[in-house]
């Protein structure tokens, strides 16, 4: 137990460390920008007929606290999103970026993660089933599936569904609710017509990780089965799918498990520009809102940061369950 | 290879009698086989693999064809190419016959484009069945440089007017002519970043798995946590800095650069593993007893026993780089209308007009597909083929 506790502080620290030099990267991003915010938002008065001076961009530097060093800054920054969760403001719209942001971050986590259930749920089964099988059919179209998840990318899937969509139905699938519940308070009825629209970008971000991870899962089932253990159960008797379940899928699962961080990346990845085609209304869409066309690094930089967080926080999850379910995780605390 | 058959006959001569010519030739390729350099040996797996080999020829038409873009489109790829007549234009697909007979040689209709108080006093483009365009080949057209020659002349053209095989865009500009230009484009951003990021994951993956200890431990952690940061959002914010005022070929190198400056950390980490893994094997510790320089280690032993796996992984990035570009094109920060990459192609599909009314925008889908799976058959086939263990393992 102690043992285990350890691991679990260190695995958390670790975590910490990441995140840390990660919001080092976004705030650097954020500081990277051609003038800083009070200049900006001084030059967009000035377009609205007022007269300004140095003295009035220094006064504001000095109010929005960008006279301090960037040290000081970013853990101010940093201490401020630890502590009271507060990205501080947007530098153009002059709102909370907590504010702009809302429920939409939580949406597309939730999407994102559903997705990449979902895949494993396809893909487990199914890998599992067809690395055991000496079908040519089975193994050279899961083949062909894998590698389209690749070539196929999820924005050129979603474009040709809206594609296909237009063309046979009329109605291009697009949004995530209905027009009428667009700026409603979460009710049943908006949860509703949420679901019915939300399987499909789930679907689409789905693609690319179901078919990556059934290549995973197809060939970790491979080379377990090709070992001696399983020979040596097969030789007393074991067969069909109580050997499969039983020894080869339980060793493959932990580099599956250890695989999930690296596809929720893939996901996260791929959202922002299938939000984008799908028309969502969440955190990726926002996210190509700031950059390609209000230049807002100070939201960007925090939804880019609320991703890596997630996936950090994924992985850190999937290293306790990996510890829970395999000891010799345990005893090699750094352990690649 | 010549030179040590040569020698191995004239070893057997005196017995020639006795061992027979399939002996021989068994002998042959038995020495042929462990004499083999690797890149011979990779060679002969590769060849062995079907889909891989296919593929490989099929990459290699696509490179083929992206390089000898301007004078295998028949129009400039910009709007100097631009057909005024015929926007929005559908394919013009060759044929040889129709009601009015066959002619050896194909032909496309030409279009009629007018208003009048019939067409409700829009601009209305007809095709016109008596007035046949019959099929040229080299024929003179947009100038173009290729090579570092100015040259005139075009694979194939129209005796009057032009031709469009996919159709054309909203502007009219060829979009075939444009497809060839965007392979040429988008592996040219692809080569550029790949050859970035691998010159800085060979000085960052080196050093960290020269030196170890301590220096690896904290570039691990650094590139550790880049590769947690979802890369195309990251991309996203770099290219956002760049500013519009940037020119088109400009954007082109900073987007390579960008591309290459973010893609390292994957390559740095399996350079940096294929160097620790390698360095502490029993073979370079025989070369260090046998009174062998560190250069001559790293030059003989540790290099060529890596660089097959280190071209294979270029490979196997090279997709990654080419979507990472069309994605941020896509999304109209990466690279812009003059230049034309699939991207750019891409970015014009995702209109609702475009969707309704002209689906042969689609068509450079079918290419940039088709790239990238030839990409990712090819790098699977040479991953195979480098694995010296894994014929043994099938």
């Amino acid at each position: 137990m102690a043992a285990f506790l350890r691991f679990v502080v260190i695995r958390a620290a670790m975590a910490a460390t990441t995140l840390l030099l990660v919001s080092l990267i976004v705030f650097s991003l954020m500081e990277l920008v051609p003038g800083n915010c009070a200049e900006r938002y001084l030059a967009y008065k000035n377009t609205q007929g007022q007269n300004l001076t140095r003295e009035d961009i220094a006064a504001e530097e000095a109010r929005l606290g960008l006279d301090q060093p960037f040290m000081t800054r970013w853990t101010g920054w940093v201490s401020n999103v630890v502590l009271r969760g507060d990205f501080g403001e947007s530098c153009i719209l002059r709102v909370g970026i907590n504010q702009l942001l809302g429920d939409k971050f939580l949406i597309s986590a939730a999407i994102c993660l559903t997705a990449l259930l979902l895949a494993y749920l396809i893909a487990i089964p199914v890998g599992i089933i067809a690395a055991s099988s000496n079908s040519v059919w089975l193994n050279g179209s899961l083949r062909f599936v894998s590698y389209l998840g690749l070539a196929l990318p999820n924005f050129l899937l979603a474009l040709l569904i809206m594609l296909a969509s237009t063309v046979y139905f009329g109605d291009s699938l697009t949004g995530l609710f209905s027009k009428e519940f667009r700026d409603a308070p979460w009710s049943m009825a908006k949860v509703q017509d949420f679901l019915s629209r939300v399987w499909l970008p789930i679907f689409i971000l789905g693609w690319s990780a179901t078919a990556f991870a059934l290549q995973t899962v197809r060939a970790l089932m491979l080379d377990e089965n090709g070992k001696l253990y399983v020979t040596a159960a097969r030789a007393r008797g074991l067969y069909g799918r109580r050997l499969r379940w039983r020894y080869p899928a339980r060793h493959a699962l932990g580099p599956i498990i250890n695989s999930l961080g690296f596809d929720l990346n893939r996901i996260f990845n791929e959202l922002p520009i299938v939000a984008l085609i799908l028309t969502l209304t969440e955190a990726g869409a926002l996210l190509i809102e700031a950059l390609a066309r209000s230049n807002d690094q100070q939201l960007a930089g925090a939804i880019i940061f609320l991703l890596t967080a997630t996936i950090v926080g994924l992985n850190f999850l999937t290293d306790i369950a990996l510890a829970l379910i395999d000891p010799r995780m345990r005893k090699s605390v750094i352990g690649t | 290879m010549a030179i040590i058959t040569g020698r191995k006959r004239r070893d057997a001569g005196p017995k020639a009698n006795k061992v027979t010519r399939k002996q021989i030739r068994q002998e042959n390729r038995k020495e042929a086989y462990f004499t083999a350099s690797q890149r011979q040996l990779i060679w002969a797996r590769f060849r062995r693999n079907g889909t891989a080999l296919t593929a490989g020829f099929i990459l290699l038409t696509l490179v083929l064809m992206g390089l000898f873009a301007p004078f295998l489109s028949p129009y400039d790829p910009t709007i100097a190419g631009r057909d005024k007549g015929y926007t929005n234009g559908a394919p013009q697909i060759p044929r040889f016959c129709d009601a009015a007979g066959c002619s050896a040689r194909p032909f496309i209709y030409g279009t009629k484009r007018e208003r009048s108080i019939e067409t409700n006093f829009r601009w209305v483009t007809s095709i016109d069945t008596a007035d046949r365009r019959y099929v040229q080949w080299f024929v003179q057209g947009d100038r173009y440089r290729l090579f570092g020659l100015t040259m005139t002349t075009h694979l194939f053209g129209v005796d009057s007017g032009k031709i469009h095989l996919f159709g054309t865009d909203d502007t009219g500009k060829d979009i075939f002519s444009r497809t060839l230009h965007a392979i040429k484009t988008s592996l040219a951003v692809g080569t550029l970043g790949v050859l970035i990021s691998f010159s800085l994951a060979l000085i960052i993956g080196g050093v960290a798995g020269y030196f170890g200890g301590i220096i690896d431990g904290v570039i691990q952690m650094v590139t550790d946590a880049i590769r947690t940061v979802p890369s195309i959002p990251l991309f996203m914010a770099v290219a956002a800095f760049l500013p519009d005022t940037v020119s088109a070929e400009a954007r082109f190198f900073y987007i390579s650069l960008i591309l290459g400056l973010i893609g390292w950390p994957t390559l740095a980490r399996r350079i940096r593993t294929h160097i620790l893994v390698e360095r502490n094997q029993e073979y370079v510790l025989a070369a260090q007893l046998s009174g062998a320089g560190p250069g001559h280690i790293i030059r003989r032993h540790l290099l060529p026993s890596f660089t097959s796996y280190i071209i294979v992984d270029l490979v196997i990035s090279f997709p990654y780089m080419v979507l990472s570009e069309t994605a941020l094109s896509f999304i109209g920060l990466g690279l812009k209308d003059p230049v034309t990459s699939l991207g750019v192609l891409l970015s014009n599909t995702c209109q609702a007009d475009v969707l309704l009314n002209y689906q042969w925008y689609f068509i450079p889908v079918i290419f940039f597909i088709t790239l990238v799976m030839a990409f990712v058959f090819v790098g699977d086939g040479l991953r195979d083929a480098a694995d010296p263990y894994g014929s043994q393992r099938k």
